[in-house]
């Protein structure tokens, strides 16, 4: 690698030029209106498919958003240098839980297609009776409102402190983030392991499992990871953040990625394996869903195509030092982390079989368009990389 | 900082972000090799003989307590119905956990690149192969018929038994196993140029031969450095599956049964944390003193013991988040059996155990670590430390005491009184584990020297001297 000890970047730092992406951000703003005026339709005609439909699609790109917020944490708290240069992308991508608090209004809305609980009065089953003091509609919604007030909160500051670091570079900002983020890490932790629980494993009320929690944060930092390779990549493509981000940025991301690959693994593993061999039906009745009929194809693609395959070929250093290919895994990892969250929420509702359904597209249209329109306007508002964080030249001259 | 890592624009004073030097006081190369070959190359000092006659005798006597065991049988421990796994499992898991953090801090923190473990990998990785000595002694001995312990291989014997493949406890021989032979390679691949000097520096023929034998031929020539770190940084990815297998193993031994408390899918990476939580306690527990005795200080600083006590924090706070899950998924579950359990763990006969073990030792005192001047406070981190051994054992005696000695049948329900072999087999392995840790620092440099002077500023090449970059000084003698 050629010597980079005297890069420097420009003071004012790299600004997108909004007019580039024009033609795009209106193209986005058009399919969002498409996709979310067809999810109102698809609320009216099919309201119980598209309910799993749109909290398959939230669970989702929630997931990434919550996991870019997690690797902002996760810089500050560790005072790391690589990923400086990549940061304001997952401080842009994690502010879009702001719109994702707008996206959980539909499952609040569809609650009683959903959650079968919610439509069991009290006294009709002893076994729903003991958790609802847990489970019970005005908790349910306060949690939800709490977990999102974090996430919101939580996510502007860390934007709003590093966007203010670009004007005059002060330090304090730094320690501010950091002190942020060592508050917010344990908050995260609770908010996304009871957010999982409450919006996806209750959509069996019966089912229950510790490691829950850990499962979704495992396919949410992999993915997130995945999802920031093709971010910058895209940037880079398009002819910026040229001179910050190289080959070795692009390394220590595919090492996250196969962190989190094998991480996920284990996790998945540990939870499958323990429920197979204990053959407990409270517990079993998750799987035996989703590894019976047409489902069991799609839970063997995942262990494979989450596992297996991602896991060979990131093991390769040379695979990890090339943008190109690691995009293409990257995609791909961002496939199975849908495929994941489909296996997970579908089967809820089609327990006999893969049942593919219109409406499980028009929400991931919807929600992805204005996603994408919004990540857009974000990023021509700073520079694309905190141009005067302290350690910046530190990452842009990182080395594995 | 140097001009040349400051970023354009920035307008106040720096100094609070710099990064930190490895080694303090601009140690050269000489002083660490000084220093370090030092400690095995000068007279063994008295409080050395002192502590390992003290040490020795326990670790006799513990020996005996196993011998006694042995040849009277089981029976001599306070095993009964329902307790059938009591202080024996209980330390055998806590001993695998403490083997955890030598090889985390080798491998995982290795591919991480933390160039900070390299002042404590050394002592860290014997630290893990006593430990898991220690442990591999309980399930040998609790089988009760050691001498058929190897009914545990996969040997085809004349009976045509083979080992169930689908126990959990049959795992755990292989995991164990591999765990350590692993270590052992890991340990003596790193040890290699610091015998190596230690050869050349040896001013008597029988250590010159020893060392020289164990040294392989290192002459650090260019061709040796590649292979080494070749060799190194594939063990560092092999170690580092095991390093998380061997306690997720572990935990399979419980969580494979449907027994309350033991049964939740949680358990695997919450051992693996647990284990690393206890094991940088005791990596701590046994730096802190080896520094300040052998004035280490300016290697193993007060930077690596804050970054140890964040890990402490950090597994602590992952532990405290699974006991959470536990209990609330207890609840959750409407299941009487598991919610019993987990009522008799707090307000049981045991209760002490989960309030001063689990609540006080492993939730609470660590929290003290998201203050520096805690992390920076030399007695409380030892504090902390002492406490998480303390709670490590009793967390790994609640869960498995815990949950068997009030099972599902009430007429069956019973206590577990440990008996004097109990308890000096475990203070036998104490002895065990510290004489063993004495002989290594005698005898071995515990400080891996070579790993040490590579993170040195004069290790890395620049174009020329810089405030961060001083010129090496090659006179051998001190900088200051």
């Amino acid at each position: 690698m050629s010597d980079r000890s005297q890069a420097l970047p420009a003071p004012e730092g790299e600004f997108v030029e909004t007019s580039r992406f024009g033609g795009l951000s209106i193209l986005f703003a058009l399919l969002a209106l498409v996709g979310l005026g067809l999810g109102v339709v698809g609320a009216m005609v099919d309201p119980a498919q598209f309910s799993f439909s749109w909290l398959f699609a939230f669970a989702f790109f929630f997931t990434l958003c919550a996991g870019c917020f997690f690797w902002t944490l996760v810089h500050h708290a560790t005072d790391a240098d690589w990923s400086v240069v990549v940061r304001r992308q997952l401080e842009n991508i994690a502010s879009l839980l702001a719109v994702m608090a707008v996206f959980l209004v539909p499952v609040l809305l569809l609650r009683h297609h959903l959650y079968g609980w919610m439509n069991i009065p009290p006294g009709h089953e002893e076994a729903l009776d003991v958790k609802r003091p847990y489970l019970n509609w005005h908790f349910f919604l306060t949690r939800a409102i709490v977990f999102f007030a974090f996430f919101i909160i939580a996510t502007q500051l860390l934007r709003r402190f590093s966007v203010r670091q670009d004007k005059d570079g002060n330090p304090r900002f730094t320690f501010w983030m950091r002190k942020l983020s060592f508050i917010s890490l344990p908050m995260f932790a609770l908010c996304l392991t009871f957010g999982a629980c409450d919006w996806l494993m209750s959509l069996n009320y019966h089912w229950f499992s510790t490691m829950w929690g850990v499962y979704i944060f495992a396919g949410t930092a992999g993915s997130s990871m995945s999802l920031l390779v093709l971010v910058i990549t895209a940037l880079r493509n398009a002819g910026y953040l040229q001179d910050v981000v190289t080959v070795e940025h692009y390394h220590v991301m595919g090492k996250w990625m196969l962190t989190f690959t094998v991480f996920w693994a284990y996790i998945g593993f540990s939870q499958y394996m323990l429920i197979w061999y204990a053959n407990m039906p409270e517990e079993t009745q998750y799987f035996l869903v989703r590894n019976t009929e047409s489902w069991w194809a799609l839970s063997m693609l995942l262990v494979v195509g989450r596992f297996f395959g991602p896991f060979a070929i990131l093991l390769m250093q040379g695979f990890k030092k090339r943008p190109r290919r690691l995009c293409l895994l990257a995609a791909w990892i961002l496939c199975m982390q849908l495929l994941d969250m489909y296996v997970i929420v579908v089967p809820a509702l089609h327990g006999t079989g893969v049942h593919v359904s219109i409406w499980d597209f028009v929400p991931l249209l919807g929600m992805g368009a204005t996603l994408a329109f919004v990540y857009l306007r974000l990023l021509g508002r700073t520079s694309v990389f905190p141009v005067r964080d302290p350690r910046v030249i530190e990452s842009i001259n990182y080395q594995n | 900082m140097d001009s040349a890592s400051t970023a354009p624009g920035v307008i106040s004073d720096e100094k609070p972000l710099a990064r930190v030097p490895l080694v303090l006081n601009k140690r050269n190369f000489s002083w660490l090799t000084e220093r370090i070959s030092g400690v095995v190359e000068q007279r063994a000092p008295r409080w050395w003989w002192v502590t390992f006659t003290i040490t020795a005798t326990i670790a006799t006597f513990g020996l005996f307590c196993l011998g006694y065991q042995i040849s009277t049988g089981v029976g001599t421990w306070g095993l009964n119905h329902p307790v059938g796994w009591a202080w024996d499992i209980t330390n055998f898991v806590f001993w695998i956990g403490i083997g955890h953090a030598g090889t985390l801090i080798s491998a995982i923190l290795f591919l991480l690149r933390q160039k900070w473990r390299t002042s404590i990998n050394r002592s860290a990785e014997a630290m893990t192969l006593f430990a898991v000595m220690c442990a591999a002694i309980f399930p040998g001995i609790h089988v009760g018929r050691v001498w058929m312990a190897w009914f545990l291989a996969p040997v085809p014997n004349s009976w045509g038994v083979w080992p169930n493949f689908r126990s959990p406890l049959m795992w755990d021989v292989f995991a164990v196993s591999t765990y350590f032979t692993v270590s052992v390679l890991f340990w003596y691949t790193g040890l290699i140029p610091d015998l190596a000097t230690l050869r050349d520096r040896a001013t008597s023929k029988i250590k010159k031969l020893l060392f020289g034998i164990f040294a392989v031929g290192w002459r650090g020539s260019n061709r040796n450095w590649r292979h080494y770190e070749m060799a190194y940084l594939l063990l560092a990815g092999i170690s580092t599956p095991l390093v998380l297998s061997v306690h997720s193993v572990v935990s399979f031994d419980f969580a494979t049964s449907i027994l309350p408390t033991w049964h939740t899918t949680i358990f695997p990476p919450y051992f693996v944390a647990g284990a690393i939580f206890g094991g940088f306690a005791m990596v701590l527990t046994l730096m802190i003193p080896a520094r300040a005795i052998f004035k280490l200080q300016d290697i193993i600083t007060p930077q690596h013991i804050d970054k140890m006590a964040k890990i402490i924090l950090l597994t602590g706070s992952f532990v405290t988040y699974a006991y959470t899950m536990e209990f609330f998924m207890a609840w959750y579950s409407g299941n009487q059996y598991e919610k019993f359990a987990f009522f008799n763990r707090v307000f049981g006969p045991y209760w002490w155990y989960w309030w001063v073990g689990m609540l006080f030792c492993n939730m609470l005192s660590p929290q003290l670590f998201w203050f520096k001047w805690c992390r920076r406070n030399i007695y409380v981190v030892y504090f902390v430390c002492m406490c998480v051994n303390a709670g490590m054992w009793f967390e790994r005696f609640i869960i498995i005491v815990g949950g068997l000695h009030r099972d599902f049948l009430p007429s069956s329900w019973g206590m577990f009184y440990p008996t004097w072999v109990d308890i000096w087999t475990f203070i036998g392995t104490l002895g065990i584990f510290t004489s063993l840790f004495l002989l290594f620092i005698r005898f071995l440099p515990m400080i891996a020297m070579s790993e040490v002077k590579i993170v040195l500023p004069e290790a890395n090449p620049h174009h020329g001297p810089t405030a961060d970059h001083p010129p090496l000084v090659a006179t051998g003698k001190e900088r200051t």
